[in-house]
């Protein structure tokens, strides 16, 4: 396993940097250009204070964007991983919240979000259950850049290896 | 530690602040950009209430048989329920699929309707609830309530919805009275609105739009609203 890993380890790295960044990427692309609908949707986990809830709304789309492109071309990686690491553990913590109190949503991952029919409950709990996979397995992978930050076909170019650090 | 890698540390605190500077940059610039975009979006959303005519009145009652519901024109064979938030969005889809055939329903005396105006959308939805309310007492419910969804903001809580807007959109309806613009300011039928949202439980009420049909909950198959779906309905009672 171990040396299996280090045998394709820069490989590896490079298809997690992708993986997260292209999925940042387009979360992040669709939604900034649509700044009210990013902020009602956040503002429909009801967590946070309404105005407060906008700001972050207008604000996240612009930093997945941020993250996913440093992922993707490859510079600060692993404090790239650590942030999209974060923002995961974050979003399944506000799916799973919104899950215990009942609340039907549209998560707004991707664009949209905002209050769903209650007939759809049901649909709505599988839906929730598949984004906190989802987000999982994001986590994850940022928790192995973090581990293995350097790979192939990044812009910064790191003179130690892995092992060193 | 070698000097090499003392550089290399050196170095990566150089590059980590400069890529927090940059994301930094970038969501300023981003937030910046997006506030502007949306505040520009409601101040132009008054435009479209430029040559609005306002309907003959319709006197709307209070019908404590109805969960306080505002009733319009009763006694006819159908009654329509209709429980809305004035920020919910679907509400305003609604609005535009179904409102005119409601509108004509009422003002041709074939349908009595009663309103529920709820505001669990926040504060917003209840300073807009408290000036629909109002406009009822003007008897023009109809014509305010058709206004409130022509400018609803895509952004619930935006700060659209003081009464100092509200105000402003009665203006464009045609309701000027000092009665009515009191009655927005002070927040005079605050009582009725929270007495609305109350008997939500009541009817087994969890979202908006819902629309009980004599009594009968409508549970559409169409995936939005459909006109000839919902007059089938009506009809049939």
């Amino acid at each position: 396993m171990v040396a299996f890993n280090q045998k394709y380890q820069r490989l590896f790295t490079l298809v997690a940097r992708l993986v997260i960044g292209g999925v940042l990427l387009v979360a992040g692309g669709l939604k900034a250009f649509v700044p009210a609908e990013a902020a009602s949707a956040v503002a429909a986990y009801k967590i946070l204070p309404t105005q407060i809830a906008h700001i972050l709304g207008y604000a996240l789309p612009w930093f997945e964007i941020a993250i996913g492109l440093l992922l993707i071309i490859g510079v600060a990686v692993r404090l790239s991983a650590m942030a999209s690491g974060a923002i995961m553990v974050v979003f399944i913590a506000a799916i799973i919240s919104v899950w215990a109190r009942g609340i039907l949503i549209d998560c707004g991952c991707f664009g949209g979000g905002g209050a769903i029919d209650p007939s759809k409950a049901a649909e709505v709990h599988r839906t929730y259950a598949i984004e906190i996979a989802r987000d999982l397995g994001l986590a994850l992978l940022a928790l192995y850049l973090y581990f293995f930050p350097y790979g192939l076909f990044s812009v910064e170019k790191i003179a130690i290896t892995n092992e060193e650090m | 530690m070698s000097k090499q890698a003392k550089a290399a540390n050196g170095g990566d605190h150089f590059t980590r602040w400069l890529v927090i500077g940059m994301v930094a940059l970038v969501v300023v610039t981003g937030v910046v950009f997006s506030i502007t975009s949306s505040s520009t979006k409601a101040a132009e959303s008054f435009t479209a209430l430029e040559g609005f005519t306002k309907g003959e009145a319709v006197t709307a009652t209070i019908n404590p048989a109805a969960g306080s519901g505002l009733t319009l024109n009763p006694g006819a064979p159908v009654t329509i329920d209709l429980w809305e938030d004035p920020q919910c969005p679907v509400c305003r889809t609604f609005e535009t699929s179904l409102g005119e055939y409601i509108e004509t329903m009422v003002r041709s005396k074939k349908a009595t309707v009663n309103y529920h105006v709820l505001s669990f959308l926040g504060p917003e939805s209840v300073r807009a609830a408290n000036a629909m309310m109002c406009a009822a007492d003007e008897g023009h419910y109809l014509d305010f309530h058709k206004a409130i969804y022509t400018v609803q903001p895509e952004l619930e809580n935006s700060g659209f919805f003081s009464n100092e807007n509200l105000v402003k959109i009665g203006d464009y309806v045609g309701l000027t009275s000092k009665t009515f613009t009191d009655c927005v300011t002070q927040g005079s039928k605050l009582d009725l609105v929270k007495a609305h949202e109350d008997s939500m439980p009541t009817y087994k009420v969890v979202g908006t739009p819902t629309v009980f049909i004599n009594g009968k909950l409508w549970e559409r198959t169409s995936n939005g609203f459909d006109l000839n779906e919902f007059r089938l309905a009506v009809e049939a009672g």
